[in-house]
């Protein structure tokens, strides 16, 4: 037999309730804030990457107009000017004696002025702009690939740049004419800068973005990764010109042209996701401590919750409890005063048991009449008992009274004493009403009837708390009572009244046989036998209940007396 | 200050006047001495037809590091021409000349000289600051070492061929010697007319040279007692 569950404690259910509700709003605040903060971090790399391109346009512009200065000057070497100037007269002249010690000359003047600037390439073309020598890290794919002639042939325009591709590198070049005082020009210091991967690198890291160069709509030279990179020249071929968000190799990215030379583009590519990631990280810390603080929280307040409900309704059942132990159903619970709710439930409870308590109090009225009609109806059946229960109930009361005992054991008495006689209901009339002395079978069948009654009472429940006074209201101090033959103390102090109170009255009573006799007599009749046949202090205790007793007693004879009387001679 | 420094000036062209006067003297020296027969001559018309190559473009970039050329007053284009017989031969003792290359305003004066083999020049700095001559030349490679203001530098010239000069200093000074091993040379007065006289008959290569040209070369017939006309024209435009 499985108990069926018991329901969950409060405290447990404030929790559940708490954390649920701390934990939803942690997961709206978390998506709203992971939202908030990539759109952040997109307008903040957007806007780090115009800042990026303006500075880089900048540096750009003033780095190009730096090395034209750098030419300019360089291009004032007096010696490369001899050089190339006495190696195109001599050629003129006609004689071409020395010739390969002044392009020794000129190559190893070149070699050093390459040294000091940072152009890829430094080469000199004759007036003619044939290159005659050159030097820089790429100063022999410059030779090789005759750049010169191309370089002629190419727009060069008033800024002596020009755009050139040699040996599979795009060279941005600035071209600077040598002159002498005649106003002639005697040759040309180019200065080849490669816009490839070493450049792009050199962008990356003055703008901490990536670069991407991109010569007729064809990728160069590039810092991002290879998926990227694919990436991006796929996206060159289709996108329209002003878009500036790409997504490369599955991250967000946004980018700018930073500088346009003739048909090739720079580009500066910054990632939005990479930068979003940091800040996502922090975010994740801050609200990771957030949720604890909150999770924290969430536990300390729901159990104050849970104290405040559930402490009150502990206080309160525990007084129900201590009310359903005591039985005292009379005493209204105590308000908790922690809230409307409870104090109304309070109020019900005590407005409910008060009903009960008045229907019980009803009922047990109503009980009480019946038993005493049963009573009644007892006595009825012989017209010297009539009124008898009734009497002895009064007479017990009074007894009781005297010795001060508690308003329940009393109304245990009153009806208790009421019943006496009920097992009685067993005997014949013949019996119960025969004028001469008892045969003993007779006898016997008298002696039977507390142990009846007894039996009677115990088939209700109502009337348990009778039981001893039925039963044992004819034992005697000195043993010689039945049905049990209890003595002295053993006999229960109500059952001793109820005998004495029986006593009292039979001997107060008339009989069929014989007149009822004084109060007087009776008084010393039962201290005669006191100690014996009654307990002392009963008897005392009657004695002086009389007083006050009496009065009621005759009362009780008056109203039943006459129609018992009526009954008896009609009988 | 200014009275002194114009009578030292003078007294610097004092020797190249009469040095051209004693080339004179030498140009016909030969004439009259070591050819009885009839002397010949050439004389003609330098023009110079066209815009010179590679046309300078001012730069704004970077000026020019000459600050005061455009004050001076300079030569004609045309007396940077030289007109000479090419391999003509001489025999004989060359007369020799001793002219000046003046450095002057960050700039050589007179940009072309034609001398005979032997012959010196004199390079004197007139500019209140420090120059330098030096050449690359196959035909003289020399450095005469910077000098200031007054000073003046000599060298001879023992090789004949095209002697290219450069100031260390300043990197846009260029001037040319022509060294020639004979005295058949000359240079165009201001409207291009040239004469050279004295040329024994017989038929030459005449050259017209300029620096940013080269030669210009045409064959001549030299008669004896006639002077042949011979026209040279240069694509060299006059920059000024």
């Amino acid at each position: 037999m499985s108990e069926p569950r018991r329901p969950p404690r409060l405290l447990v259910k404030a929790v559940v309730v708490t954390f649920g509700t701390v934990a939803a709003l942690l997961l709206l605040v978390f998506f709203f804030v992971r939202m908030t903060v990539r759109d952040q971090v997109r307008l903040t790399v957007t806007q780090n990457l115009d800042v990026s391109q303006r500075m880089l346009a900048a540096l750009e512009e003033r780095r190009l107009h730096e090395l034209k200065t750098q030419a300019q000057t360089l291009a004032e070497n007096p010696t490369l000017k001899a050089a190339m100037d006495t190696y195109a007269a001599e050629a003129s002249f006609g004689n071409g004696s020395g010739r390969d010690q002044l392009l020794a000359t000129v190559q190893r003047e070149l070699d050093k002025l390459s040294a000091r600037v940072e152009s890829d390439a430094v080469a000199l073309a004759n007036v003619d702009g044939d290159t005659i020598a050159a030097s820089g890290r790429l100063g022999s794919a410059w030779l090789r690939e005759h750049a010169d002639r191309r370089l002629a042939a190419a727009d060069t325009d008033a800024d002596r740049e020009a755009l050139l591709e040699a040996g599979g590198t795009i060279f941005r070049v600035i071209r600077i004419p040598l002159t002498l005082d005649d106003g002639a020009t005697i040759g040309w210091l180019d200065l080849g800068n490669a816009l490839d991967a070493h450049y792009a690198e050199m962008l990356d890291s003055m703008s901490r973005t990536r670069t991407a160069i991109v010569h007729a709509g064809t990728l160069v030279a590039t810092t991002l990764s290879q998926a990227q990179a694919r990436d991006f020249q796929a996206l060159l071929r289709t996108s329209r010109p002003g878009a500036e968000a790409a997504t490369l190799d599955g991250t967000s990215h946004a980018y700018r042209e930073i500088a346009r030379v003739g048909a090739a583009r720079i580009y500066a590519l910054s990632s939005v996701d990479d930068a979003a990631a940091e800040a996502l990280t922090r975010m994740n810390a801050v609200l990771a401590l957030l949720a604890l603080g909150a999770f924290a929280l969430a536990l300390v307040g729901s159990l104050l919750l849970a104290g405040l409900l559930s402490r009150p309704i502990e206080q309160l059942s525990s007084a129900i409890d201590r009310m359903a132990a005591a039985r005292d159903l009379s005493r209204p619970l105590p308000s908790t005063g922690s809230s409307r709710e409870l104090d109304l439930l309070t109020a019900n409870f005590n407005h409910l048991m008060a009903s009960v308590t008045e229907a019980e109090s009803k009922t047990e009225a109503a009980y009480a009449g019946a038993i005493r009609a049963l009573a009644a109806a007892l006595d009825a059946r012989d017209p010297y008992t009539a009124g008898h229960s009734e009497r002895v109930s009064t007479l017990s009361v009074g007894i009781g009274r005297v010795l001060r005992l508690p308003d329940g054991e009393i109304e245990v008495l009153r009806l208790g004493a009421l019943l006496h006689d009920i097992g009685k209901i067993g005997i014949s009339d013949d019996v119960l009403r025969k004028p001469g002395p008892l045969t003993d079978t007779e006898f016997e069948a008298i002696m039977e009837h507390p142990v009846v009654g007894a039996r009677i009472l115990r088939t209700i429940p109502f009337l348990l708390p009778h039981v001893d006074i039925v039963e044992l209201h004819h034992e005697r101090p000195d043993g010689l009572g039945y049905p049990k033959g209890l003595r002295g103390d053993d006999i229960p102090l109500l059952a001793r009244i109820v005998h004495v109170a029986d006593a009292y009255d039979a001997i107060t009573s008339a009989r069929a046989y014989r007149e009822g006799r004084s109060s007087g007599e009776a008084l010393r009749e039962l201290w005669r036998c006191a100690g014996t046949e009654y307990h002392a202090e009963i008897v005392g205790a009657l004695a002086r209940a009389l007083p006050r007793v009496s009065p009621m007693i005759s009362d009780l004879t008056a109203a039943i007396r006459p129609s018992a009387t009526t009954e008896v001679l009609s009988a | 200050m200014q009275g002194s420094a114009a009578a030292r000036r003078l007294a610097h062209r004092l020797p190249a006047a009469l040095g051209a006067i004693l080339v004179c003297i030498a140009g016909f020296s030969p004439a009259l001495h070591s050819e009885p027969a009839v002397s010949g001559g050439i004389s003609g018309h330098v023009t110079l037809t066209s815009r010179m190559r590679g046309s300078p473009i001012s730069t704004s970039a970077y000026a020019s590091r000459s600050i005061t050329r455009q004050a001076t007053p300079t030569a004609p284009e045309l007396k940077s021409v030289v007109i000479y017989l090419k391999g003509a031969a001489f025999a004989g003792s060359l007369p020799l000349s001793h002219p000046q290359i003046r450095q002057q305003d960050e700039s050589f004066a007179p940009r072309v000289v034609a001398i005979t083999r032997g012959s010196t020049v004199d390079f004197p700095n007139f500019d209140p600051y420090f120059h330098n001559v030096f050449s690359l030349s196959g035909a003289a490679a020399f450095d005469l070492g910077r000098y200031p203001d007054g000073q003046s530098r000599s060298r001879q010239f023992t090789k004949a061929g095209i002697v290219k000069v450069y100031c260390h200093i300043h990197s846009q000074m260029s001037a040319t010697i022509l060294v020639l091993d004979h005295p058949y040379f000359t240079t165009p007065d201001v409207d291009g007319q040239f004469t050279i006289p004295n040329v024994p008959p017989g038929e030459y290569t005449l050259v017209g040279w300029h620096e940013r040209v080269g030669e210009q070369a045409s064959r001549v017939i030299v008669e004896s007692g006639h002077i042949t006309t011979a026209d040279v024209s240069l694509p060299v435009g006059d920059a000024r």
